[in-house]
């Protein structure tokens, strides 16, 4: 039980500047977008109530919206279906066969410190066209593959992809570390009684870290889920969604709408529906997450 | 093997520039952060009040909200009360985007402090803003660091909000300085390069000094987050 019984203006002292700082500047931009949502708007000119037309609009009649949805969750996908087992895969021969795993882990993890400004320009120079310096291109037609070479980032079938590999490259040492970090928790004792038992190697892996590691691979999901659908700087700082919206995510889309061509109203639409997803998708994997761990207790 | 390139970089003055910016916004992002959201993870884990519980619901909303959704609706309001291309743009949004998993963290680890703490300081006559400052203060250092840790990597890096609410090259941060400079100058590969890796420097001296402590912060905070 609580011991300090203090003042009504103490409490508000403490509180209510952080309180409100907080909800002034996140929670009622976001109320406010859901006003605006149903407005006609260019900033400047009268707004025009148009109740929910820019949400109809946005669903049928918005030939950017729904291959940017899809290309959003196709960022997750790649990052659930490709990084997180692989992080798992590293983690878990890291923390079998290194000695000082820290260097390793940390050397992993240095991307993720780095700004996306940074990564974003660096990879750039990377995807180049050769004559340009490009690195990929130029180890292509060193190798013979000069059929393979491609404008990386400027076609538009292959634009996505080009980002999806910065993303797993960048994220990919945040979630061996995660992982490394909850093997490492799972008690030793366990894998010695296993290897009594007669269960060594993968056989131990597939039996003890596997059902222990759920909770941490967990957080990785939610880490990577979330981040897929609000990955937007990073495509801002290598397409800004080009080229002809090939690389449009929903958050891209939005900022181009919104801050670029100005359509308040509609911008607006857009983001409410990526608030709206982001705690849909919170509540849907911490549900599916629930059972997978009921079922291994 | 010549180092002209880095020297052109840091010639200009831009880069010391934008470095001092970057440093100025961090800080004082950095100090409101702990200070607020130490106030507030105090009065919700010790006080004895009935809204605690409402109040901590509605800082754990805050971590499940992406920041890019309020950009618009902060740019007008920004742009009408003039905050627009000033520093302020960026600061008070960078805090205000921090503090959800600051109280969170903090108010994790004030609930593991025993309560008799409290009721021997009171004993002694001291009162509350005494005890949070001889106290609570003192004891929070771990949770503190880690605030510190996840606010300087997240701020230092952020590069959409700054690009968005900034124009004014005076103002500009490191990431949003490197970005125009490299994008300016798109032929020249020596001095791009050299822009970069002074970009990125800063950053990773101090990963290297404090690997440790920042991967543990970064994993405290996503786990608990």
């Amino acid at each position: 039980m609580n011991v300090l019984k203090v003042s009504r203006w103490t409490i508000a002292a403490f509180v209510l500047p952080c309180l409100l700082l907080y909800v002034g500047l996140v929670f009622a931009p976001i109320i406010v977008s859901f006003y605006n949502a149903t407005l006609n708007w260019n900033g400047i000119g009268v707004a025009k109530h148009v109740g929910l037309d820019n949400f109809h609009r946005m669903f049928t009649n918005d030939s950017v919206f729904w291959p940017s949805v899809r290309r959003t969750f196709m960022l997750a996908g790649f990052s659930m279906l490709v990084q997180l087992p692989l992080a798992l895969f590293v983690a878990i021969l890291i923390s079998r066969f290194v000695r000082r795993p820290n260097f390793l882990v940390s050397s992993y993890f240095m991307p993720v410190i780095l700004s996306v400004a940074v990564i974003g320009q660096l990879w750039k120079t990377i995807y180049n066209p050769a004559s340009q310096g490009g690195m990929i291109n130029q180890i292509l037609i060193k190798l013979g593959l000069g059929s393979w070479t491609h404008a990386w980032l400027s076609e538009p079938k292959v634009a996505i992809y080009a980002i999806i590999v910065i993303g797993l490259w960048q994220y990919l040492g945040y979630h061996i570390l995660i992982q490394f970090t909850g093997i490492q928790n799972i008690p030793a004792d366990i894998y010695e009684a296993a290897k009594i038992d007669g269960a060594e190697g993968f056989k131990a892996d597939r039996y003890i870290t596997l059902p222990m590691i759920v909770p941490i691979f967990k957080i990785s999901v939610v880490l990577s889920f979330i981040g897929s659908l609000q990955s937007f700087d990073l495509i801002m700082v290598t397409t800004a969604g080009g080229p002809a919206h090939a690389t449009d995510v929903l958050a891209s889309h939005m900022y181009n709408i919104s801050i670029l061509s100005q359509k308040y109203g509609y911008g607006s639409a857009i983001a409410c529906f990526l608030v709206v997803v982001c705690l849909a998708a919170t509540v849907v994997i911490n549900l599916l997450f629930n059972r997978v761990e009921k079922r291994y207790d | 093997m010549q180092w002209s390139n880095y020297s052109n970089a840091l010639a200009g003055g831009r880069y010391w520039h934008y470095l001092l910016n970057s440093v100025i916004v961090t800080s004082v992002t950095m100090v409101c952060v702990i200070l607020l959201a130490s106030l507030a993870a105090f009065a919700i884990t010790r006080f004895r009040w009935k809204y605690g519980h409402i109040v901590m619901l509605i800082f754990l909303m805050g971590l499940m909200i992406p920041l890019q959704s309020t950009l618009l609706p902060l740019m007008l309001i920004f742009k009408n009360i003039h905050v627009l291309n000033t520093r302020w743009a960026m600061i008070l949004p960078y805090i205000a985007f921090q503090i959800p998993i600051a109280v969170f963290i903090m108010s994790g680890f004030l609930r593991t402090i025993p309560h008799e703490i409290e009721e021997s300081a009171i004993m002694d006559g001291a009162n509350v803003f005494r005890i949070f400052r001889s106290i609570i203060l003192p004891v929070s250092v771990p949770p503190i660091m880690t605030v510190c840790i996840l606010t300087f990597i997240n701020v230092w890096n952020e590069y959409i909000l700054a690009a968005t609410f900034i124009s004014k090259e005076a103002l500009k941060t490191l990431p949003f300085g490197v970005y125009s400079f490299v994008s300016q100058y798109s032929v020249n590969y020596g001095a791009i390069g050299a822009f970069l890796v002074l970009g990125a420097l800063p950053v990773i001296l101090v990963y290297f000094l404090l690997a440790e402590k920042i991967t543990k912060g970064m994993v405290a905070g996503a786990v608990k987050g």
